[in-house]
């Protein structure tokens, strides 16, 4: 709110006062970028216990009539994902270093790499309700609880997609300096927490 | 004629060990890092090795296995 209110062209806004009042914020920022994504793993939480709780009432798993899913190709979907992590890791550490092109290079690999695995996940849900007839609304629990929560976690990634996108031009416009980026590390903790409820989904729905 | 369940395989694998690998590197450098954001990206990198494992594991048919259903 203190940053909004300091109007355009303020006699200290090019020198120490804005500098100082991110210093002075940046933690609290933080902390409230945190607990967005406290309150997303509270979503996610519900829908992973409401799904394992009926999994676990039912009787074998999937239920009758429906077939394992694909399990090889979710492995190689998932380390599409996880590998967007690797890179928006170095993409900021990158940046930290002062490594503009580098940085470039590497948010441009995840952004790729996340539509990548939003393909890959399209492919399936395509087999998925063409070809072996499992749909969100008439394969009982197995299909609601499926596509509910890897359709909200798509949605997440296709959300992380843009949002990286929209740093990468913020970035190249000059938005960010070398020592004042809160941007591109709320970005980073985003993409790693899509891709940390990824191994979680990826673990229940395809391995246990 | 190309065996595609296969090659994902192999593809997995290859992927989950080197995204495994460049997590688990990352975290070892960060380690000492002091602040809440980088507590925060030592979790998450070591849950991303952790993620590139059981991904290769899967690949490797070790998780997962169901057989014929």
């Amino acid at each position: 709110m203190a940053v909004a209110s300091l109007p355009h062209g303020a006699p200290d806004a090019h020198h120490g006062g804005v500098d100082q009042l991110y210093a002075e914020t940046r933690e609290l920022r933080l902390q409230g970028f945190l607990l967005f994504l406290v309150s997303d793993v509270v979503l996610f939480s519900s829908f992973i216990f409401a799904y394992l709780y009926m999994r676990s009432s039912g009787q074998g798993w999937p239920p009758p009539g429906i077939g394992r899913l694909d399990v090889a190709f979710a492995a190689l979907n998932s380390v599409v994902l996880f590998g967007s992590g690797a890179t928006m890791h170095y993409a900021l550490e990158n940046w930290k270093h002062g490594h503009f092109n580098r940085y470039a290079l590497l948010m441009v690999a995840t952004i790729i790499l996340g539509a990548a695995f939003l393909g890959g996940q399209g492919y399936e849900y395509t087999n998925l309700i063409y070809n072996e007839h499992v749909t969100w609304a008439g394969s009982g629990v197995f299909g609601a609880s499926f596509f509910t929560l890897t359709g909200m976690h798509g949605f997440h990634v296709f959300v992380g997609v843009w949002y990286l996108t929209i740093l990468l031009l913020q970035s190249v416009q000059g938005i960010y300096t070398k020592d004042k980026y809160f941007g591109l590390t709320a970005g980073t903790l985003y993409w790693h927490f899509v891709d940390v409820i990824w191994v979680v989904l990826f673990s229940i729905f395809y391995l246990i | 004629m190309i065996n595609f369940p296969m090659l994902e395989r192999v593809f997995a694998v290859v992927g989950g060990i080197i995204v495994g690998g460049v997590a688990a590197h990352a975290l070892r450098v960060d380690w000492k890092t002091p602040g809440l954001d980088n507590a925060i990206f030592k979790l998450m990198l070591a849950l991303l090795a952790l993620g590139g494992v059981i991904a290769m594991l899967a690949g490797l048919n070790v998780l997962g296995n169901f057989g014929k259903a």
